[in-house]
């Protein structure tokens, strides 16, 4: 999951329309992983994505979900909408985080 | 682990309360007196209220069970199918629209005799226009806009009937307690004031405390029933043969006027005026983030997807806003008002009765999965209250005009193009290649 997590933060970094669009994001990410109760976290900085693996320290927004289906959202298999419609991802934090991240995922993949 | 963006208890009241006190209400307030015999019908309303207290109590163990924007959705998909789901939550998005429409017509008739020389469509627009203009600028300005409003309608609502009670003798014949012959179609009435306090759910997700939904709900209940009873009590006293003002769309006003003379006036038209932008900008802002995740789940068209450069789904935002537009105006220009007030009454009765019926079915297929609240009085509770809403949702369908059962047909309607659409668009938008992806193209930091 960490090197999957680390490949997402690469893509981000190497995008340079996105490190333009998040320059000003300053946000901490929880991601827990319900079924294996393991936390990793993300931190945009500026623009700048990084990963790691532990809990993080007062998350802007948490993420839930069985570790298969977050390794699919953050591996481009899966788009972040359909488990979150069906209930199988929950999200805790501000729908414009919410909304940005959702975006990310979009601009690295597509739909 | 504690976020640190999260709103606060106050926006779950506000947004709960801001979303049942419609314009429309005044006109119930009327009806609701006029069934209930007097001043005593504030006996109903208690009673209206605490049947919605255990309705809320169904959506306050929804909501907590699955956090989510996309609430109704969710639910429905978990506990019936994926189909079914999305046919019930496009056709309740649509009642959004539905009491947007009815109220902003309610708020042109109010505002037309505020100010007959400016035309009431223009006041639609142009309130439906600010509304809309605040929403694209992002979460927290709407959040604010909510606050505001809730806050200063239910007060001065209650702060006017408080001052209609102390300066008018009461007067003979109107017992405060007494229980009429029409105390049950009064209770029914009354269960539509309150009606759309549970559009609060899709934003659980961003409260802190999964228990902010259920408090903020009940608190709005509250407010709601002490805000609305005390208006409806002292239109009673003001007004002691209610007929008088049963033909009238502006209750409210006249009942301001003779009260407190032309300030009484003008104070119900700024209360009504705030009425219908909480509806408005609850309504839109609740409604347009759910058609997002419907079109980012590939079963809207794409473009609604679109976010602007504040994160917000515009084209989602102005397609709501422009079809609300088009039914008030279609309203004003046909007068039947009613049809969208018993059909959203009826649409709202409906999904009541699922949410009861939801509470069962995940109780059974989501037995493990925590619950941090559980439904008032379950299973009997949750019983009776589907089954009473059951009842009232089916007799504001079949309520007539002229003679015909014009809510039905039209919600059968609606419903019947929903279901074509579910059933064969929507395999085609699935299937669709997307590759590129929708959104402005030079995005800027949000409102936060």
């Amino acid at each position: 999951m960490l090197k999957t997590l680390e490949h997402f933060a690469a893509q981000c970094n190497a995008n340079s329309r996105l490190r333009q669009m998040n320059r000003d994001w300053t946000r901490r990410i929880a991601i827990v992983a319900t079924d294996r109760a393991q936390s990793f976290w993300l931190t945009s900085q500026e623009g700048v994505i990084t990963a790691g693996e532990g809990p993080a320290v007062e998350p802007d927004l948490q993420i839930q979900a069985p570790y298969d289906i977050i390794q699919a959202i953050f591996s481009g298999a899966m788009s972040p909408t359909e488990p979150y419609n069906a209930g199988d991802l929950l999200v805790k934090g501000s729908q414009d985080d919410l909304m940005r991240l959702d975006i990310i995922t979009l601009l690295i993949w597509g739909e | 682990m504690a976020s640190r963006h999260v709103l606060p208890l106050r926006t779950a009241v506000s947004t709960s309360a801001g979303l049942a006190s419609a314009a429309i209400n005044f006109l119930a307030c009327v009806e609701v007196a006029e069934y209930a015999g007097g001043a005593s019908a504030w006996i109903a309303l208690l009673v209206a209220g605490g049947l919605i207290i255990f309705s809320a109590s169904n959506f306050a163990e929804l909501s907590g069970l699955y956090p989510s924007a996309a609430a109704i959705r969710v639910w429905t998909r978990k506990g019936l199918n994926d189909r079914l789901s999305l046919i019930i939550s496009l056709v309740y998005a649509a009642t959004v629209v539905f009491v947007i429409a009815a109220d902003a017509f309610v708020l042109a008739q109010a505002f037309h005799a505020a100010v007959p020389i400016i035309p009431g469509w223009l006041w639609i627009v142009l309130l439906l226009g600010a509304i809309a203009g605040a929403n694209l600028r992002g979460i927290r300005v709407s959040g604010k806009i909510q606050d505001i409003n809730g806050a200063v309608l239910l007060m001065t609502l209650v702060v006017i009937s408080l001052i209609i009670l102390g300066k008018t003798p009461w007067p003979h014949g109107q017992p405060l307690f007494h229980v009429g012959p029409g105390i049950f179609q009064a209770v029914a009435l009354g269960v539509f004031i309150y009606v759309g306090f549970e559009w609060v759910t899709p934003l659980a997700e961003e409260f802190d405390d999964a228990r902010a939904i259920s408090r903020g709900m009940y608190m709005a209940l509250g407010l709601i029933a002490v805000a609305f009873g005390l208006f409806t009590v002292a239109i009673s006293v003001i007004f002691p043969d209610i007929r008088a003002l049963h033909a009238t769309l502006i209750p409210q006003l006249i009942v301001g006027e003779k009260a407190l003379g032309r300030w009484g006036f003008w104070w119900m038209v700024i209360i009504t005026m705030t009425t219908a932008m909480t509806t408005f900008n609850g309504g839109l802002f609740t409604a347009s983030r759910f058609v997002y995740a419907l079109a980012r789940e590939k079963t809207l068209p794409r473009g609604l997807s679109h976010l602007n450069k504040y994160w917000v789904p515009s084209y989602a935002l102005l397609l709501l806003a422009g079809l609300s537009l088009a039914l008030a105006l279609g309203v004003m220009a046909t007068g039947w008002y009613t049809v969208l007030i018993n059909a959203g009454a009826g649409v709202e009765g409906l999904v009541y009765a699922l949410s009861a019926w939801l509470v069962f079915s995940l109780r059974r297929r989501e037995a493990q999965r925590p619950r941090p609240f559980r439904a008032l009085g379950y299973p009997w509770a949750a019983l009776i209250v589907g089954a009473v809403f059951l009842l009232l949702g089916v007799g504001a369908l079949l309520t007539t005009t002229g003679g015909i059962p014009t809510a039905l047909l039209f919600v059968m309607g609606l419903t019947a193009i929903v279901t074509g659409y579910v059933w064969y668009y929507v395999p085609r938008l699935k299937k669709a290649p997307r590759r590129n992806p929708v959104m402005s193209s030079e995005p800027e930091e949000t409102t936060r």
